[in-house]
């Protein structure tokens, strides 16, 4: 072996190049997630602390293992150096490892290798996956707004939106303000990609590039936002969606509906004056109906407001209140609106999203569709003749 | 994951033709009644006039009622019990035939004789204006009739696949349906039923279809639908008598000595046949006397008298 092919000292490894291979490697990234916990040792029941999580470079993530972590100083959004680090493969993917042979310590986000925006693959809409990173994208900026939100102890304001291209609508999330306009058409690099309930959202942070393009052959947002209906079937196929649109028959409520409480802290529904997070509170009165919309094919929960539920019921809130004082059981308010809307035809656009009981649609619109009986004779009596 | 099931839009015709079931698969499989026109249902949309319902619980603690949902195509029982408050009460709440939508569950009880009976147990009832009737009607023929022409394309192209149809919007459920179907119902004549949804799309033309005008309410839900009726029995002549309290006699003994104060049908008509008489004439006693409301069974194979 000669010095230039066995270097004394490790050089540092880009994450997207990591290689399961016998000798150490050195690298700097950012914890994504991790997770404490202890493994009892089979041999004498001692126990051994083992620290577990993402590490991400802004070219790819990686699992790690940590034995014997240090007891504090590792958290999210941390920057680390390892030096000696073992790489494994697990399910075909590289994960490293430190152990007593790693020296791990701090580092500055800018020791982070630099992803220089050109070198990195081009993704579609379509493609992108949960923890994917080190990509490059075009989009249409379909809609953006700013929110103020709290992370941890501090107020931050988030850019949230609909960004798409041919291939599929995404959600955005941009935690640094790259001026983005809805219509704009952007390439993007040096952003990734993670699993909000149930659908993949883009997330931009201070690292990431954003180009403005031509993007002729990017999606007009209009066009995309009265996208016509789609079967429920299809949508639950796809587990939902970020610019859904269906239209059905109201077959069902699902609890809570009608006349509820909510905590004054969390907007979290209140049952018999606990909030789930806040204790005993006094719950602020507020309408909503958990529709249970279905076409035939499939069906879906929509989660209507208030708004949305005055129009369709009829009834304000301050009527259902008073309602209320004369029917002391708000059982008979939530039969009233069911009543109000049973077998209604809706026309509902909005984001849905997916769990174990199926597709939940957050409405954007929800439009009441009234049938042309004439013409629908007219078509369904063309469809039976035809063939007499 | 357990997804809802869909309301298959559906005439009471097609529930009518509705003979073969089949369970699902998991935890809790569903039942599903499968349809010769590619419905594979667990939950259905009907719309029709609906009868004001009668109690048919036997019990006071656990009520149960069932009115008759007559669309342009037919006629289906439509039950609600304790366990669905508000549809029962939907149901108790006409004293005259309304228009309404019913969505709810499916029920196939089969006779003793073999025949199925459909009935919906509902989960919503509504009372719904004549337009929004018809309606609702227009939407479940049009999706009976894209049942029927997907039956038709799936005769034409066995071949064809869930990707080509999901393309095209249409559901793998509904392909699934239509292969069933096909191998359930090989015989079926779907273009008379094509035909006969003329009446329905007559109805959601406005014009009022004769279910409405001529049927009237009936005293009780009857089963409108194969076998065919029966002719008015001949009253029993002497012999028959005697066989009848032969029955009754070697039924009241089985009774007496068994542990649960019912008597096994099995021993009752090995006992009879003892005393000369056969088989076939001792069911057809049992029949008669089931109808007139002599005896019952309320467990399969156990009788007693009522």
């Amino acid at each position: 072996m000669t010095a230039e092919s066995a270097p004394s000292t490790p050089i540092e490894t880009r994450l997207r190049d990591l290689r399961p291979t016998s000798s150490p490697v050195e690298f700097v990234a950012r914890v994504v997630t991790c997770e404490r916990r202890d493994v009892t040792r089979k041999s004498d029941g001692s126990r051994r602390p083992l620290l577990s999580g993402l590490l991400s470079d802004g070219t790819a993530t990686v699992r790690f293992t940590w034995w014997d972590p240090p007891r504090e100083g590792v958290e999210r959004g941390v920057v680390l150096r390892a030096v000696g680090a073992e790489v494994r493969e697990f399910r075909g993917r590289p994960e490293v490892t430190f152990s007593w042979k790693t020296r791990v310590g701090p580092a500055s986000p800018a020791e982070l290798p630099r992803v220089d925006a050109d070198e990195v693959p081009f993704r579609t809409v379509e493609e992108l996956r949960p923890a994917e990173e080190g990509f490059r994208i075009e989009l249409r900026v379909v809609r953006i707004s700013a929110k103020s939100v709290t992370v941890g102890t501090e107020r931050r304001v988030v850019h949230e939106g609909l960004v798409a291209d041919r291939t599929g609508a995404i959600a955005l999330s941009a935690w640094s303000d790259f001026g983005l306009k809805a219509g704009e058409a952007v390439r993007v690099a040096g952003g990734y990609v993670r699993g909000f309930r149930g659908r993949p959202q883009l997330v931009l942070d201070e690292r990431s590039i954003v180009v403005r393009v031509e993007g002729n052959d990017l999606p007009d947002p209009a066009q995309l936002l009265a996208a016509p209906p789609r079967s429920i079937a299809e949508v639950e196929d796809a587990g939902g969606g970020e610019a859904v649109a269906v239209e059905g028959v109201v077959v069902g409520l699902l609890p809570p509906s009608g006349l509820v409480f909510r905590c004054p802290t969390c907007q979290r529904s209140v049952r018999s004056g606990i909030c789930r997070v806040h204790g005993q509170v006094d719950g602020q009165s507020d309408l909503r109906a958990r529709i249970v919309l279905d076409d035939g094919t499939g069906a879906l929960t929509v989660n209507a407001n208030r708004a949305d539920t005055e129009k369709l019921w009829g009834v304000t809130l301050e009527e259902a209140q008073a309602r209320l004082r004369h029917q002391p059981d708000p059982s008979l308010l939530e039969e009233q609106l069911l009543e109000a809307l049973l077998g209604r035809r809706l026309r509902v656009r909005g984001v849905g999203t997916n769990d174990e009981f199926g597709v939940t649609l957050a409405p954007e619109s929800i439009e009441r569709v009234d049938i042309d009986l004439d013409a629908a004779a007219e078509e369904l009596s063309a469809r039976i003749g035809d063939r007499r | 994951m357990s997804l809802r099931e869909p309301a298959w839009r559906v005439t009471a015709r097609e529930l009518e033709s509705s003979l073969e079931e089949e369970k699902g698969e998991g935890e809790r499989p569903a039942t599903y009644l499968l349809s010769p026109f590619a419905a594979r249902m667990n939950r259905v949309l009907l719309a029709g006039s609906l009868s004001p319902a009668e109690s048919i619980g036997r019990d006071e603690a656990q009520a149960f009622w069932r009115a008759r949902l007559s669309d342009p195509t037919g006629a289906v029982a439509v039950t609600a019990g304790s366990f669905q408050p508000r549809a029962m009460a939907q149901l108790r709440s006409a004293s005259a035939p309304r228009p309404a939508i019913v969505v709810g569950k499916l029920h196939l009880f089969r006779g003793r004789d073999g025949v199925g009976y459909v009935s919906v147990r509902a989960e919503a009832v509504r009372s719904v204006a004549e337009a929004e009737e018809r309606a609702a009607l227009a939407d479940i023929v049009r999706q009976t009739l894209d049942r029927l022409d997907l039956l038709e394309r799936v005769e034409k192209e066995p071949g064809l696949s869930e990707e080509t149809l999901r393309a095209e919007g249409i559901p793998a459920a509904w392909l699934r349906a239509a292969k069933e179907s096909r191998s359930r119902y090989p015989n079926v004549d779907r273009a008379a039923f094509r035909r006969e949804l003329g009446n329905a799309v007559r109805r959601v033309a406005g014009e009022s279809g004769p279910s409405r005008a001529t049927l009237p309410t009936p005293p009780t839900v009857t089963v409108t639908r194969a076998p065919p009726p029966r002719p008015p029995s001949p009253a029993p002549s002497a012999a028959e008598r005697a066989e009848e309290s032969l029955f009754l006699d070697q039924l009241d003994e089985v009774a007496d000595v068994s542990a649960d104060g019912y008597a096994d049908l099995k021993e009752v008509l090995s006992r009879v046949s003892a005393h000369g008489l056969v088989e076939e004439k001792a069911e057809t006693i049992l029949n008669r006397l089931e109808e007139d409301g002599v005896i019952e069974e309320p467990i399969v194979g156990k009788l007693r008298r009522a």
